[in-house]
């Protein structure tokens, strides 16, 4: 109950600090939308009449409206707040509070999705109305684990997130190497293309890896491209077990980090 | 007078970043990953097809040489100079650069370079090179020309382009992340015009015109394009210049200052 209050007050703080800055937010948002629209007109334009590994032109679009709605729900910018809470201080009086800095930045994570993925969803639906080629067939069973891996995606780059930024404790970088992870997750994760048509090589890596957990394996199972009780499994467990050795990762970060900082600023 | 004053500004700002020469090597690290990533999509997307709206892939690395000297000049010279303009009106910063006895919009504009930056310029120009050798294809001396002329016509179009999203900072103070609008349009200028489809091509070629500052330029110097095009390129700049001029006055006249 009590963490149910907690929760209940730092939400509706970050939704109230959200308003003020409504505009830029939209900003951002337009910002992400833009790379999976480029993508899809890119893609369209290639498909042609016929298709592309399999995917036709109907077929790319709803791949990428996907991405730009789960991605949206699965992005985490908390990297930039705690390079910045470490290099500036601001992290001083987040630790002198009785409650984890964490918590804060989930609520943050939950307010600020909650606002933009549902504007993408409108989108989504109004886009629906006039387009065809957008509708999703609707199964309540494949819904509910799409909300699932969504759920274990989002979690999972919110620990990847929040450990790279913890990075800031030991180098002035840590940003950085988040961007390098962006870099590389723009093929792996599948923001630029299915992940049926990379170099089966190169997709066989993102499997193995967190990648695909990340993003293309939730807006896979949304689509209907991943079919199979045993492929959603290995899918959901491969996001499980990845989204623990990130926590691992956290845990360790954290207090090192934490023994080493000499607070600065205040 | 302004010319003085900003030799004097751009002497301090190379001392001081002649201090963090690490930064150099991160920097031009940050521009090659960039590349490689940007040469690494197009290498997927040509896995599939053999041209992308009319464009071989060394034609389109070409453009992407192109996008990457323009990127240059946004990072190492718009970004730090007025790029910082939003947040300038909205915490009074702009009152110091108003009370010198300069061109505002010329000290706005120029007063601080990212100098490690204009390596990128060079890698950019570069990549075009070596697309042109792999092409085999010389530019005859009309077409380096137009092409001198384009690029310069594109890198004042996409000044003139910041200029007016910083005065829009003058009405709508909270947007201090305006440039982000930029950074997403300017996503669109990596391919050529002609590879996208009917609403995006709609939107990337008139209602915001972004995509011809590297399709043009790329044009001129594979010779797609006929050399007099750099005249109208010229002209469509100076329009845009004094336009962007015009409404930077208007934003300046409403402004009131903030600082205390």
């Amino acid at each position: 109950m009590s963490w149910l209050r907690r929760y209940g007050a730092l939400i509706r703080n970050a939704w109230l600090v959200d308003i003020q800055y409504r505009a830029a937010i939209v900003l951002w948002l337009l910002w992400g939308v833009t790379e999976p629209a480029i993508a899809l007109g890119i893609w369209w334009a290639i498909a042609g009449a016929g298709s592309v590994g399999g995917y036709a032109r109907a077929d790319f679009a709803r791949y990428f409206f996907a991405v730009m709605l789960i991605n949206q729900l699965t992005i985490a910018w908390d990297s930039w707040y705690l390079d910045r809470w470490i290099r500036e201080g601001e992290l001083n009086y987040r630790l002198a509070r009785p409650l984890h800095p964490a918590h804060e930045a989930v609520a943050e994570n939950i307010a600020y999705k909650a606002r933009t993925a549902s504007v993408i969803l409108i989108v989504w639906i109004l886009c629906a109305a006039a387009w065809p080629a957008v509708r999703l067939s609707i199964d309540p069973g494949r819904l509910a684990l799409t909300a699932l891996a969504v759920l274990l995606a989002a979690a999972m780059r919110f620990f990847i997130s929040f450990t790279t930024g913890l990075l800031a404790f030991w180098t002035t970088r840590a940003t950085a190497i988040m961007e390098l992870h962006a870099g590389v997750s723009l093929f792996l994760a599948g923001r630029i293309a299915p992940l049926a048509l990379l170099p089966s090589a190169v997709a066989g890596i993102a499997g193995v890896l967190w990648f695909r957990g990340m993003l293309s394996f939730p807006v896979d199972l949304l689509t209907g491209a991943v079919q199979g009780g045993d492929a959603v499994l290995r899918g959901l467990a491969s996001q499980v077990v990845w989204l623990g050795i990130w926590i691992l990762a956290y845990r360790i970060a954290w207090t090192r980090g934490i023994r080493k900082y000499g607070a600065v600023g205040g | 007078m302004t010319g003085r004053l900003l030799g004097a500004f751009w002497r301090i700002n190379l001392a001081e970043e002649l201090q963090y020469r690490a930064n150099f090597i991160a920097s031009v690290l940050g521009t090659l990953f960039s590349m490689a990533t940007a040469l690494l999509t197009l290498a997927l997307f040509f896995r599939h097809t053999s041209a992308l709206g009319g464009w071989d892939y060394w034609e389109i690395v070409v453009l992407l040489g192109v996008f990457n000297a323009l990127t240059g000049v946004v990072e190492a010279v718009l970004r730090p100079g007025i790029g910082r303009l939003a947040g300038e009106v909205r915490g009074g910063g702009l009152d110091l650069v108003l009370v010198k006895p300069v061109d505002a919009q010329g000290f706005v504009s120029f007063r601080h370079l990212d100098i490690w930056r204009f390596a990128d310029i060079v890698l950019g120009l570069g990549l075009a090179g070596y697309a042109l050798v792999r092409l085999h294809h010389a530019p005859s001396f009309a077409q380096l020309g137009a092409f001198v002329v384009t690029l310069a016509a594109a890198a004042v179009v996409v000044y003139a382009i910041w200029v007016v999203l910083m005065s829009l900072a003058f009405w709508f103070v909270s947007v201090e992340n305006i440039a982000v609008l930029f950074d997403a349009v300017y996503e669109g200028a990596r391919y050529p015009v002609s590879a996208y489809p009917g609403a995006l091509r709609f939107l990337f070629v008139y209602l915001i015109p972004i995509a011809w500052t590297t399709t043009i330029p790329a044009s001129a110097l594979t010779g797609r394009l006929r050399p007099e095009i750099a005249l109208a390129a010229a002209l469509v700049a100076g329009v845009a210049f004094t336009l962007a001029r015009a409404l930077w006055r208007a934003a300046l006249k409403r402004y009131t200052g903030a600082s205390g």
